[in-house]
């Protein structure tokens, strides 16, 4: 998976696409991924890889977003700890953090340091 | 950013394992390290990237290959009195070695839902009939050669197989399968099981003991009848019994 992860993500930017990486970097209690799960976030919704689904992963994807518009990588705290009786898709019981990152063909990067 | 991606895939590519580290925040003193990386291997090669944290830079390797060598994804905080520093070190360990001896019917589904977990497997027989390309289309590797002979040679130019390595022992005669074992009997594999039934296995044991003298707990570790209790019948059901016992001996899953 790691493997791949790379490939796709150096052939995105061999396109000259700007992308948004997320990581999770800390899980506590029942999560849908493990840490160390990686996605990309598509400019044009063509995401790639999950960080579990369902509404967390809405989240991840709209800071993906924000991400890709500023610049700033950012670590975001998901929380599926509402009690399974809502009305909500997020009852898995845990919570994690996603760190986000934007990857940016070299030149792109090198402007921006 | 370039060299630190063809760094990750380059290793990737030869199943090597890497670090990636990131910088999650910096502050003060810090505060240029971010959105800085840095590869690492988990031996003194020098790192690739761009990430230099001063002083704490030998700290930050160190910590790295350790998590490297644990296999574990690793965050990292570092506070001094001008600054703090929060990494995260993300593993991308060296693939398993799954050497699957014995190319018969229950090697064919092993091999395929081993390489879908990605495992790097090879296939031995001394059948080329069995042990070919066609056959084994998604394994690494698949030899036909004289099942010890060959064994011998993947250990390579080290006297043992590593404890990146677990070995299947599913050829079509037990007298094979107790060749191999005692010639991995010392090794420090992750994962070693053979196939057979308890019946039979027990009286492997006697004989090996009765004959050659070999203390009965030698092969307390070794994984006989294979594969987890759940039933399995067909040779496919049978394959997902054994992967599913190598991925909770290596992950350290709570089946007993």
């Amino acid at each position: 998976m790691a493997a791949n992860f790379y490939q796709q993500l150096q052939a995105l930017l061999d396109e000259g696409l700007t992308v948004a990486v997320a990581t999770i970097v800390n899980v506590k209690g029942s999560t849908p991924r493990e840490v160390g799960a990686k996605m990309i976030i598509h400019p044009y919704g063509q995401h790639i890889g999950t960080v579990g689904g369902g509404c967390g992963e809405a989240d991840v994807i709209r800071a993906g977003l924000d991400v890709l518009t500023d610049g700033q990588p950012r670590t975001v705290r998901i929380d599926l700890t509402e009690p399974i009786a809502m009305q909500s898709t997020g009852v898995c019981g845990g919570i994690l953090d996603v760190f986000i990152e934007r990857w940016a063909p070299d030149a792109e990067t090198m402007e921006s340091h | 950013m370039r060299a630190v991606l063809t760094a990750l895939t380059t290793a990737a590519a030869q199943r090597e394992a890497v670090a990636l580290i990131t910088v999650m925040s910096a502050e003060g003193e810090f505060a240029d390290a971010r959105r800085r990386h840095l590869v690492v291997w988990p031996d003194a090669r020098p790192p690739v990237g761009d990430l230099t944290i001063g002083a704490l830079q030998p700290q930050l390797l160190a910590a790295a290959r350790q998590a490297i060598n644990q296999r574990r994804h690793t965050q990292l905080h570092y506070q001094t009195e001008q600054g703090a520093l929060t990494l995260f070190v993300e593993v991308q360990p060296q693939p398993y070695h799954l050497i699957i001896a014995g190319a018969g019917h229950v090697a064919v589904p092993l091999a395929t839902m081993a390489a879908l977990c990605d495992f790097t497997v090879t296939v031995l027989d001394d059948r080329p009939q069995y042990a070919n390309r066609q056959r084994f289309p998604t394994a690494h590797r698949v030899i036909a050669g004289p099942f010890r002979e060959e064994l011998c040679k993947l250990r390579g130019n080290r006297p043992t197989f590593d404890a990146q390595t677990c070995l299947v022992l599913v050829t079509r005669g037990h007298q094979y399968d107790v060749e191999l074992l005692l010639e991995v009997l010392d090794d420090p594999l992750a994962y070693l099981g053979m196939i057979g039934s308890r019946r039979r296995i027990r009286a492997v044991y006697e004989l090996l003991e009765q004959e050659r003298g070999i203390p009965r707990h030698k092969f307390d570790r070794v994984h006989a009848p294979i594969g987890l209790n759940i039933g399995a019948q067909t040779p496919a059901e049978i394959a997902v019994a054994i992967l599913a016992e190598i991925i909770n001996t290596v992950r350290g899953g709570a089946i007993a």
